[in-house]
């Protein structure tokens, strides 16, 4: 038996508080991300709504500039005004663009480390499968909430120092409206690119699936709400899942709701708006799930 | 051993397996395993699907037994702030964030175990030194040759100054130098005080370096400690010796009368003769007599099957065994 002389010295200076740890994941993820030209390109076009937007704004509070271009010097006379509709249109262009880029990144971040067996890697340190979620997640987060809800917050405030007065505080919904209702589709389209990633662990794949869950699932249920005559095949379509939570938001009144259905044919029904918050939600939890059995240190085999 | 070991280290110097199993469904990982292991070198022995990934998996804190308690240094998995402060791990797969140099990749590592940037750096380079790939830390791991991708997962390892280091077939792809290298670094760090846990199907390197072998077969452990101390425990096997002198055919003709001699093979140059005796001390009484009573000069006498490949044929067969 050796000799044990005990020479050997473990760390023991300080350390950074746990919960910042996951922050070390996003570092490389970006440099990576952004080493491809056509994803910065696709990146910068994702900010080409808001910054149409900012010129509307601007052209919708100066007159003197709209006459100059040729339009009408009195606001009434515009077709539009700056109100929740208007961010409301405007995160609804967004939100297409950030679904495309989650179903593009969400699949590099999660997918190789599974295909590598790379999890024990991160999961042999002070390091949870939650906190790896949440560092992969807030590459997702960072990048969707750059180009949705930072940019129309900031719409927001250009809106309201131009316009004056009190329209900051007597439209606080709509900031509001903002931020929830980006959180929410941020949350679920990234929970969704990295569960679909974890669970094919193939990157080409995932951002297939991911796509043809989001188009498939609405075909499907507009299939079955004309084969039933009903409008609950809706809950299988996410973009007006969302779309419905986000005219509740921004206080949009509906074509038509369940509750006032009467006479209106089922065709322009719409599904109450707790049901969609529900069913988004539940697709989350359904996601989060799945990440939890397939984000292992170790692949459970069964022969 | 198990009693020599428990007198000798306190719990806190030991990693203890009481009574594991873990399943994977129907499919059995190990069952009732119990261990203790001291500071040294350690290897896990066994043919693929023995358990040996799955023991290293749940010294790490990867998965949790199905039945059980395993504690490293007296901590539990469930404590992992603590845990994995003194637990460094090396798997076997081959897997690395893309474009990422060596130096970030340890640095990386060191940032998830919580040291600060610049204590992560010094870190950092300090591993990368001890595995011989300062000259490398800058370029992409991907350009990196088989054996300096594990020399690199090695100084991930142990960046962080573990206590216990699990290294699963680290030799592998690793060319004679570079194992060489690499067995001489767990060496160092075992007589430094570390429990160096170490799987590998290269035997005689494993019967180099090894302090204690822990020899598995479908999922049960089947002996474990010093190889010697194993193999005196093998009783059904007959122990092979091989004696070196001038006048070893009349060693051979005399050891034939014994009753506890099996065999008595004639080395080829006639200067040696290899015996097979299910009684070693009574042979050893027999050739002391023969040196003291009769002159008999011998050169050398060497235990032919005392290592862990011999022990290993006993115990699991020759399955997966590789010289």
């Amino acid at each position: 038996m050796a000799v044990y002389k005990r020479a050997y010295r473990p760390y023991t200076g300080t350390l950074t508080p746990a919960w910042s740890r996951f922050l070390v994941l996003p570092r490389y993820a970006f440099s990576t991300l952004f080493r491809s030209r056509f994803l910065t390109s696709y990146f910068v076009l994702c900010f080409v709504p808001a910054i149409i937007a900012a010129g509307i704004i601007y052209l919708w509070n100066t007159p003197a500039a709209r006459v100059l271009l040729g339009g009408p010097s009195d606001n009434n006379a515009l077709s539009f005004a700056i109100d929740g509709r208007f961010f409301y249109y405007l995160l609804r262009g967004q939100s297409g663009m950030i679904f495309l880029l989650a179903a593009w990144v969400g699949p590099t971040l999660v997918a190789p480390d599974l295909a590598n067996n790379a999890l024990p890697l991160y999961l042999c340190r002070p390091f949870s499968r939650t906190e790896y979620v949440l560092g992969k997640m807030s590459v997702l987060v960072i990048l969707l909430s750059s180009t949705t809800w930072v940019p129309d917050l900031l719409l927001y405030g250009l809106q309201a120092v131009l316009a004056g007065g009190n329209w900051f505080w007597t439209h606080g919904h709509i900031a509001y409206a903002i931020f929830v209702g980006s959180a929410l589709w941020i949350t679920i389209v990234s929970l969704l690119a990295l569960a679909m990633s974890a669970w094919v662990k193939w990157r080409i794949a995932a951002s297939a699936l991911i796509v043809g869950i989001f188009f498939v699932a609405a075909g499907f249920g507009q299939a079955f709400n004309a084969v039933l005559r009903t409008y609950w095949g809706y809950l299988l379509n996410l973009t007006y899942l969302i779309k419905t939570v986000w005219e509740d938001l921004f206080d949009i009144p509906a074509v038509a709701t369940v509750s006032r259905r009467g006479n209106i044919p089922w065709q322009d029904m719409d599904i109450p708006v707790g049901v969609a918050w529900i069913t988004l939600l539940l697709l989350g939890f359904c996601c989060l799930l799945l990440l939890n059995r397939r984000l292992r240190a170790k692949e459970v085999v069964r022969g | 051993m198990t009693p020599l070991i428990e007198s000798r280290y306190s719990e806190d110097q030991l990693i203890r397996f009481e009574n594991v199993s873990k399943f994977y469904g129907d499919v059995l990982g190990v069952n009732r395993v119990n261990l203790q292991i001291a500071p040294g070198v350690t290897s896990l022995v066994g043919p693929n699907g023995a358990g040996k990934t799955t023991l290293m998996n749940l010294m790490t804190g990867l998965i949790v037994p199905t039945r059980g308690r395993v504690r490293v240094l007296g901590i539990p998995a469930s404590d992992p702030e603590r845990f994995f402060r003194v637990v460094g791990y090396c798997t076997q797969f081959d897997s690395f964030p893309r474009g990422v140099t060596g130096r970030e990749f340890v640095y990386d590592s060191l940032r998830l175990h919580g040291l600060p940037h610049r204590q992560a750096l010094d870190g950092a380079d300090e591993a990368i030194e001890r595995v011989n790939m300062t000259d490398a830390a800058n370029r992409k791991v991907a350009g990196y040759s088989k054996g300096m991708r594990q020399r690199i997962r090695l100084a991930q390892a142990i960046s962080h100054h573990p206590k216990v280091m699990v290294l699963d077939e680290p030799l592998n792809g690793l060319d004679p130098m570079a194992r060489a290298e690499s067995m001489a670094l767990f060496q160092n760090l075992g007589a430094e005080g570390l429990h160096v846990i170490i799987s590998s199907h290269i035997l005689h390197e494993v019967d180099r370096i090894s302090d204690q072998v822990i020899f598995l077969t479908s999922g049960y452990v089947v002996a474990e400690g010093q190889v010697h101390g194993v193999r005196d425990e093998v009783t059904d096997e007959p122990v092979q010796i091989l004696v070196r002198c001038a006048n070893a055919n009349r060693v051979a003709s005399r050891l034939f009368c014994e009753d506890h001699v099996v065999e008595a093979r004639m080395h080829e140059d006639t200067r040696g003769v290899l015996i097979r005796t299910r009684d070693a001390n009574r042979f050893y009484e027999l050739l002391n007599r023969m040196v003291a009573e009769e002159g008999l000069e011998v050169e050398a006498v060497t235990p032919a099957d005392d290592d862990v490949n011999s022990v290993y044929r006993y115990l699991i067969g020759s399955e997966g065994v590789n010289q």
